[in-house]
């Protein structure tokens, strides 16, 4: 039967690591409850057989499939969230606005004039709209003109335009507490093309893994899978040969 | 009045929604994104794209001298092939001053070279001859920074720097570019440039292209380590997001000056070998036209500033002795010394402290390093040793040898023990045994296939070539044989080399060889 005193004592046996001892006052509820006790036996198995799992390596070609999958990332299209929250506040302005006006309309034609209504001028509705605009223009070319020189930066032409359409029609994004569970993950990209007019190598390779089971001698067989393409000194394999080693002369 | 409310309404409704636009149409600044400064980006015309191949004999290398333990290859993927390319490897270098030496920091360019514990490969050579010859040459491609290939050569290996020097043919030569020597400051940009995939076309293999161009990633110089003698030895640069795949990369200041390649990583930082070194090592591989060794003395230690007192007492040394040199904070403590050696030849054991190379005081194992790396191979030296059983130091003459890795001594982890046991090392020949599932698909038999032959021993001399698998030795299959076989000429091999059988006859090294 549960007391007030389970909860604390399961949350202590929760947050104990396989070597610890509980306190005395939890070893006085758990001789008394039976419950607590079966959830510490549970607590203390499940412990233990994770403490027993082994380590986990990556496999080899995990480096390269990462970075690959930071320079795409690097190279999506971003603000994509912000896209759809301007579209989706333009959109609710629009109807505000729309709905507003109609209301206006709809109490014009149906009441008599009054004085009241005569004094709110209805510039007063259109002009941050109208003041606007010009900002907006002004903001959005430099904008535009930061995005062409990134992106003439970055150049790899052809499949540089549709984005820069997108991006050059959206604002900076902005740091808020928005969830981004759903998005993919923002890149803290400082990785560009080298120079304005990045080339292209094309090369001849294989990007299949290519598997190979070995017998070390002793009876026991391993398989070996090694990517067929890395870059830069992402070894293939653990070597024993290094360069410059320390501690050898 | 309801109207006017309505309107009142309205009216802040679309100002705060279009307060809010212009609000989100300023920028504010992100403490996550670091700062990028595009315009400052230098341009590379240094940088070049090397593609290094290896076949799969090569990777049969890669695998037996790799820390996993291999005695045979069991099985093999159906498109697996001894000859063709089953690795690729992309790399920046980048040119020197004349604009056709080319520096890279191939990270396996160790494969193009004999084996671990390969006769001659280090300690005395009983081959006059042996001088780390490239056995082929390696299928090294290079690619310019407009994408163009240019002719080139490989030359040679510089194991003090581990650089592999490329010349490129006088027609494929490009603009001399300049490099940065000294000084170089803490806090300067330096931008991080090397070949990366392009992964974002809708299929990264087109017709089995893959496509690379030259990324940069922007850095900081934060600290300049300075060798003994007040040069730069190495840079530490940090730098965001830092991998293996920029090692090898080159570092360029914001004038589009070659700071120096990549050549390790530290955590967050990369250490960066300087212009310096670079033109020093491209000057020995050129001057030696072939791999430069670096200086080899056959010892394990460690500096006996990081020792434990304990440390000594365990290697012989009375604790007051002991205390004073811990006191003292310099000098090396041998740990081990590999048989066969210059070491070993002048009798150092472990536990002796070498506290002096040629007069000059060794602080720290850097420090080491660097002397015996100005030494240089086949150099003498005079080292100032500290002996536990002694109270005098002593010196030492001992003439250095030559290795391309000098952890090979001891990292030889090759089932086949280093020249005993079945293995063909000790007459020039690496092998690995081919089961006879993975024979039938590489078309030969089961048997012993020699991956690697190198050049001027009896191997070489006797005509075995790498590809060929020995079936049998003096009569007996090598099944038959067990792994405590000594193998020793004259020796009689049944050889199976595309389809044919032959006879090969492994004679003892001449006078001559």
């Amino acid at each position: 039967m549960k007391d007030k005193r389970c909860e604390p004592v399961r949350r202590e046996l929760e947050e104990l690591m396989l070597s610890e001892d509980f306190s005395a006052a939890t070893g006085a509820h758990l001789r008394t409850c039976t419950d607590c006790r079966e959830f510490q036996r549970q607590q203390t198995k499940l412990r233990q057989i994770v403490g027993g799992l082994g380590t986990v390596n990556a496999p080899p070609d995990f480096d390269f499939r990462l970075r690959a999958r930071l320079v795409a990332d690097a190279e999506a299209p971003s603000f994509r969230f912000w896209t759809f929250t301007v579209k989706g506040l333009a959109t609710a302005a629009v109807l505000v606005v729309f709905g507003v006006g109609a209301i206006v309309v709809w109490q014009r034609g149906h009441e008599p004039q009054s004085p009241a209504v005569a004094v709110t001028p209805p510039p007063q509705v259109e002009q941050p709209v109208l003041r606007e605009e010009p900002n907006r223009t002004a903001s959005t070319d430099a904008h535009e003109h930061f995005v062409t020189s990134v992106i003439a930066d970055n150049a790899t032409p052809s499949r540089r335009k549709p984005e820069r359409q997108r991006v050059a029609s959206t604002p900076k994004r902005t740091v808020s507490s928005v969830d981004f569970s759903s998005e993919r993950a923002t890149v803290i990209s400082n990785t560009r093309p080298a120079v304005n007019n990045a080339t292209v190598i094309p090369i001849e390779a294989s990007l299949q893994s290519v598997k190979v089971s070995l017998d070390d001698g002793r009876g026991n067989e391993r398989t070996i899978s090694f990517p067929t393409v890395s870059f830069g000194s992402q070894r293939v394999l653990t070597s024993a040969n290094q360069f410059a080693p320390k501690g050898a002369w | 009045m309801a109207v006017r409310m309505i309107k009142q309404t309205a009216i802040i409704v679309v100002l705060a929604l279009a307060c809010s636009m212009a609000m989100a149409q300023t920028p504010a600044p992100s403490p996550k994104r670091p700062e990028v400064r595009v315009a400052q980006r230098p341009s590379a015309p240094q940088v070049v794209t090397i593609v290094h191949r290896l076949n799969g004999l090569k990777m049969f290398r890669m695998l037996l001298r790799s820390q996993q333990q291999v005695q045979a290859i069991n099985s093999l993927e159906t498109n697996f092939s001894l000859m063709d390319d089953v690795h690729t490897n992309v790399i920046a270098g980048v040119t020197m001053d004349d604009g056709e030496t080319i520096a890279a920091w191939l990270p396996e360019a160790n494969l193009e070279f004999a084996p671990p514990g390969v006769a001659g490969s280090f300690g005395e050579s009983p081959y006059p001859d042996f001088k780390f010859r490239l056995s082929d040459p390696p299928d090294v491609s290079v690619f310019g920074p407009d994408g163009k290939q240019l002719a080139a050569k490989y030359v040679g290996f510089d194991a003090t720097t581990g650089l592999s020097i490329l010349v490129l043919d006088a027609k494929s030569s490009l603009p001399p570019s300049t490099a940065k020597d000294e000084p170089v400051t803490p806090g300067e940009n330096v931008v991080l440039f090397g070949p990366e995939p392009i992964t974002n076309t809708q299929s990264l293999l087109d017709n089995n292209n893959l496509y690379v161009r030259i990324g940069s990633t922007a850095g900081r110089i934060q600290n300049v380590l300075p060798s003994p003698t007040g040069e730069v030895a190495r840079l530490r640069v940090s730098a965001p997001r830092l991998s293996h795949a920029n090692i090898g990369g080159v570092a360029l200041n914001e004038a589009g000056e070659t700071v120096g390649i990549v050549d390790g990583l530290l955590g967050n930082e990369a250490t960066v070998l300087p212009t310096a070194s670079i033109r020093r090592a491209a000057q020995r591989v050129l001057k030696n036209r072939s791999s430069v060794p670096r200086a080899w003395l056959g010892v394990k230690g460690e500096a006996v500033s990081t020792l434990q007192l304990t440390q000594f007492l365990n290697l012989g040394w009375a604790a007051d002795r002991a205390a004073t040199l811990t006191g003292e904070h310099r000098g090396i403590m041998l740990t081990s010394i590999v048989p066969g050696s210059p070491a070993a030849r002048a009798l150092l054991r472990a536990g002796d402290v070498i506290l002096k190379v040629d007069d000059k005081e060794i602080q720290n194992a850097d420090d080491f390093t660097w002397w015996l790396d100005q030494a240089g191979a086949a150099n003498s030296v005079r080292f100032t040793v500290a002996r536990p059983n002694q109270l005098a130091q002593e010196a030492f003459n001992i003439r250095l040898s030559g290795i391309l890795d000098p952890a090979a001594g001891f990292g030889f982890r090759n089932s086949f023990p280093l020249n005993k046991g079945l293995s063909l090392l000790s007459q020039g020949a690496e092998t690995i045994a081919l089961r006879p599932a993975v024979a039938n698909q590489l078309g030969t038999t089961a048997g012993l296939l020699i991956i690697y032959v190198q050049s001027g021993t009896p191997a070489a001399e006797a005509g075995l070539r790498p590809g060929d698998v020995i079936q049998s030795i003096d009569g007996k299959p090598v099944s038959a044989l067990n792994r405590t076989t000594q193998l020793k000429p004259p020796m009689t091999l049944q050889v199976m080399r595309a389809k044919e059988k032959l006879t090969i006859k492994l004679s003892p090294p001449t006078q001559q060889q």
